[in-house]
């Protein structure tokens, strides 16, 4: 992942963080605000429904008075408190009164408890009422909640009772209004809430006994836990129902429990809150914040990426710098501009590259220098050990010729032959010097490098026996699945050849020559590996450089050889020795040719004692 | 044949005219007498059956003023145009007009016409009366003291409509007779009669009045609240028992809310339904059965051929002869089943304008005498 990408995303991560952090608060704050308006409203119902519950009590108790101080009724009093009187005659007259009076019950009760006319149950004249007769003031009573029996089953009603008292009897009117769903539609309601009413008229929850204004609430059976819980702690509570997965469905109720004279439950009041605006309003929200923040991740990908490729342009042409100039070219110079700390950085680097270059030039005049200086020592050394002969035989000619005249054409023939012997060497020192400044470019082809070990060892094996010196036991371990691989035979076999002869003059007093091919992914590996005097740590470190040799009459350039023909075909070449155990040469060869035609560069690999690689 | 005195009394009380006292008694002819019925009669034809038991009852009154002979088996015959009356314009369901028969064998009627109207409410009926714009019109029983407080003109007949409670065979709610014996001990027949019909009309213990069988006093009218919760208790049922009642009769209806709360003050469980048809979903049914005739033994079969029909019982068959020992077993017999359950016996009653004159309330089984009443002439 490149820096500007990294920026990138970095820069859109603490977007989307920052953008959802307040996505998150201001739903969570909406919830919780419009949570408290449901609870508001709730209240507001709550109170709403007290209001009219006590209007509507109070109005019964207006009407009942009303009903008492009625001519009708105070006649109907007077002519009961007469001995014989003929009740049947106001056995009708409860429903018209009720009806004029809009009251749902009404009842005419004798001053022995005897119902003499019924609204909500017309033939039961007669029979007995008798808690209306209990010693009571009425009127401080004023008007309560009670289970009413009516001939469709008990019901919920708002009574009030008021006595017309003749003589020493009186005449009860108790009348009152349902407290059902007529009285549920008369409650205004905002839109979402609505009134439920359970009327606790079984001691065991039942259904059908839970009404709105339109009748039996559907799936009343949702509420059954609620309602047995207010059946045995009659309190206010909260709770909430979900009537689908959706969370939109959910509905939460305030429950109040409605209480008779004797503090019994008689019902309760469902205030429900739907959730379903609440759930609305916060996708809206939630989906505005989405929108929000997908044009801010739009807009902060748009800036992010302006702003990492402003921060990161001039970094990059800072890194294409670095990387040109570890390809060689030591005069790149990038050109950011600006005042700010990259454009610093940029002059400070265009300040060390133009450093470095003239460094580079300082070292690089230094080298050749030292390498003149090598040459012209190594070739001082080399010219030197043939002139001193040719010198010393040249003065012995002159010597003869003036002091032994008779002997001078010995001398002179034994003179020649020393001559033209040095002058042979130093042909043949010319001559490696030759060679090694015409190393040719290899021709690639595809070769077997097991073919060009055992070629090369046959070469040697009469040196391998040589009469004279101890012998050198040569083990070949090589791969038979081994691949062909894009190479110059002749090269590497001079190669080869020039490991092999380096071994056989490590071990002076005999010893193992051992030469392994191995398939290594995509490298064919030769390791040669003799058991002779071995080398030190810091003959290793300089045994790849031209002209050093560790030998009385090497000439240092044979390793340099090997090295520069592995890697003219891509490979690599190192050293593991250990003095007094042996030396092993590693090669590593691709099977493959790169695109330019020069077998692709081997991959490192680590080895697995001490190594030291070439330098 | 019948004799019709009245044609000489008039005479004679033409010719009485000149004395004052006589003179707003003395029968005269002519004048239309209204009347307001509530049945809807759809045909006259003798051959079309009634579609309910209130247009039989109605057809049977209309019948009796256009044929002469009534047969025992309650049909009229003598052939059309023999009666008091003939029809003078007959609009079916609405409206039908009479007018006398100058050639009845019987004499001519007083009336020159009578104009019924049909369909019409009680409360219409009532109000008709009080506007004096009807003379003749039904009205319910438990009306009586009501329209005779608000001054009607009221004529009660003696009680000859038994209603009963009848179990509906094969219902397993009540096929045990212990449930119906609590029903029946539970229900309160005096406040029926007190409080629903207004103190008109007799509890009923057994199938025939005191007036006509002289044994019904035999029957306990009473009711026994004690001894049904004693029985309820026992039976500890706790199925539903509904009946059912004439969607159209609030009497009925009035009766059986009452038979539902003394059942419950006893401990069953009784809800009443109303009926359009056949008792095909209650488990007992609320009865009217009129009395074909004053006489005992001929009202009794009819009855116990109605119950042997709507209750499943068979009745012992009556003989012409049989004596009231007879009769008073075969009516306990019936009532001792619990499958009926006698309650109450409602009189006819009827609101008579004051032009109407000498208006004899007919007896059990007899037709309206409208050929026999005379309208008194008011000046304007």
């Amino acid at each position: 992942m490149t820096f500007r990408t990294k920026l990138f995303v970095i820069f859109t991560l603490a977007l989307v963080v920052s953008i959802g952090l307040v996505a998150v608060g201001v739903t969570t704050g909406a919830r919780r605000a419009f949570n408290q308006l449901n609870t508001l409203h709730s209240e507001a119902f709550v109170a709403q429904f007290e209001r009219e519950f006590q209007r509507s009590r109070q109005d019964v108790v207006h009407k009942v008075q009303g009903i008492a101080d009625a001519e009708g009724t105070v006649r109907m009093a007077i002519d009961l408190s007469r001995p014989q009187a003929d009740v049947s005659l106001y056995v009708n007259d409860a429903h018209g009164v009720a009806e004029s009076h809009q009251l749902d019950f009404l009842d005419f009760v004798s001053s022995d408890g005897s119902i003499i006319s019924s609204t909500e149950w017309p033939a039961r004249f007669g029979y007995k009422m008798t808690w209306v007769t209990q010693p009571q003031n009425w009127a401080v009573v004023g008007s309560f909640l009670i289970k009413v029996d009516t001939q469709n089953g008990p019901a919920l009603g708002v009574m009030a009772v008021s006595t017309v008292r003749v003589g020493d009897k009186n005449l009860y009117v108790v009348g009152g209004q349902r407290l059902g769903k007529d009285f549920l539609s008369t409650l205004v309601l905002p839109d979402g809430m609505r009134a439920l009413l359970y009327q606790n008229l079984s001691p065991q929850f039942d259904a059908a006994n839970l009404i709105d204004q339109t009748g039996p609430v559907f799936q009343g059976e949702r509420f059954a836990n609620f309602i047995t819980q207010e059946q045995q702690h009659p309190a206010e509570q909260l709770f909430k129902i979900s009537w689908t997965r959706d969370r939109a469905s959910g509905e939460v109720f305030h429950a109040l429990p409605l209480l008779g004279r004797q503090k019994e439950l008689l019902g309760v009041l469902l205030v429900g809150s739907s959730q379903s605006q609440v759930v609305t309003l916060e996708r809206q929200i939630r989906m505005l914040a989405l929108e929000v923040v997908a044009l801010g991740l739009l807009f902060g990908a748009l800036m992010s990426w302006w702003g990492a490729a402003r921060v990161t342009e001039p970094v990059q042409k800072l890194a294409e710098g670095a990387r040109a100039v570890s390809e060689g070219n030591w005069n790149t110079r990038v050109d950011v501009r600006g005042p700010h700390e990259i454009a610093e950085l940029g002059r400070s680097f265009n300040r060390m590259t133009q450093q470095l270059a003239e460094q580079r030039e300082r070292l690089l005049q230094a080298e050749r220098v030292a390498a003149w200086r090598e040459v012209a020592r190594r070739l001082a050394h080399e010219l030197k050990n043939p002139l001193f002969p040719l010198q010393t035989t040249v003065e012995n000619l002159q010597r003869a010729k003036e002091h032994h005249p008779e002997e001078f054409d010995e001398v002179f023939r034994e003179s020649t032959s020393i001559l033209l012997s040095e002058i042979q060497s130093l042909k043949d020192i010319i001559n490696r010097f030759s060679d090694f400044s015409k190393m040719p470019q290899p021709e690639l082809g595809t070769v077997n490098v097991n073919d060009i070990v055992r070629s090369a060892v046959k070469l040697f094996e009469p040196q391998f026996a040589a009469l004279g010196r101890p012998p050198v036991t040569p083990e070949l371990h090589l791969d038979d699945e081994l691949p062909a691989i894009q190479g110059d035979g002749a090269l590497l076999r001079r190669a080869i050849e020039n490991l092999i002869l380096n071994a056989l003059d490590a071990m002076p007093a005999g010893g193992v020559l051992m030469l392994r091919t191995t398939q290594d992914d995509h490298d064919v590996h030769l390791e040669v590996s003799d058991t002779g005097t071995g080398l030190t740590a810091e003959e290793c470190e300089r045994l790849f450089t031209p002209y050093y040799t560790t030998k009385q009459h090497g000439t240092g350039l044979g390793l340099a050889i090997v090295q520069s023909i592995v890697s003219d075909h891509g490979g690599r070449i190192w050293v593991e020795s250990e003095p007094g155990v042996g030396t092993s040469f590693h090669i590593l060869l691709p099977v493959k040719a790169s695109a330019d035609g020069i077998p692709a560069p081997a991959a490192p690999q680590a080895p697995a004692v001490v190594e030291t690689e070439k330098v | 044949m019948r004799l019709r005195l009245f044609p000489f009394l008039a005479a004679i009380s033409i010719a009485l005219a000149a004395a004052p006292a006589w003179t707003a008694r003395r029968p005269r002819y002519g004048g239309t007498l209204r009347v307001e019925i509530g049945a809807i009669v759809n045909s006259l034809d003798p051959a079309i059956a009634a579609a309910n038991p209130d247009e039989a009852a109605a057809k049977e009154q209309i019948d009796s003023l256009l044929y002469d002979h009534r047969d025992p088996d309650g049909r009229f015959t003598g052939g059309a145009g023999s009666g008091p009356f003939l029809i003078s314009e007959w609009q079916p369901g609405k409206r039908l007009t009479l007018g006398a028969n100058e050639d009845y064998s019987g004499g001519r009627a007083f009336v020159d016409s009578i104009d019924i109207q049909m369909g019409r409410t009680a409360a219409d009926r009532l109000v008709a009366l009080e506007l004096d714009t009807a003379d003749f019109a039904e009205i319910a029983p438990d009306e009586a003291r009501n329209a005779a407080e608000r001054g009607v003109r009221v004529s009660i007949s003696k009680p000859d409509e038994l209603i009963a409670l009848v179990f509906v065979p094969g219902r397993p709610a009540t096929q045990d007779a212990r449930v119906r014996e609590a029903i029946s001990r539970s229900i309160d027949r005096s406040s029926i009669v007190n409080f629903i019909l207004q103190k008109q009309g007799e509890p009923a213990g057994g199938l025939l009045p005191q007036w006509s069988s002289g044994t019904a006093f035999l029957f306990s009218t009473a009711s026994d609240v004690i001894t049904a919760k004693e029985i309820s208790r026992q039976i500890s049922s706790t199925t539903r028992i509904v009946v059912g009642y004439d969607l159209a009769d609030t009497l009925e209806k009035a009766i059986a809310e009452r038979i539902a709360v003394d059942a419950h003050e006893a401990g069953m469980s009784l809800t009443v339904e109303p009926m359009t048809g056949a008792p095909e979903k209650v488990d007992a049914q609320l009865v009217r059965l009129r009395m074909p005739s004053p006489s005992p033994r001929e009202s009794l079969a009819r009855f116990a051929a109605m119950l042997d029909r709507l209750a499943g019982l068979e009745a012992t068959p009556i003989p012409d002869d049989a004596p009231v020992e007879q009769l008073y077993e075969a009516e306990r017999s019936i009532v001792g089943s619990y499958r009926v359950v006698p309650l109450v016996w409602v009189p006819e009653v009827y609101g008579l304008s004051t032009r109407v004159k000498d208006w004899t309330t007919p007896q059990a089984g007899r037709a309206w005498p409208f050929a026999d009443v005379w309208l008194e002439q008011r000046q304007q």
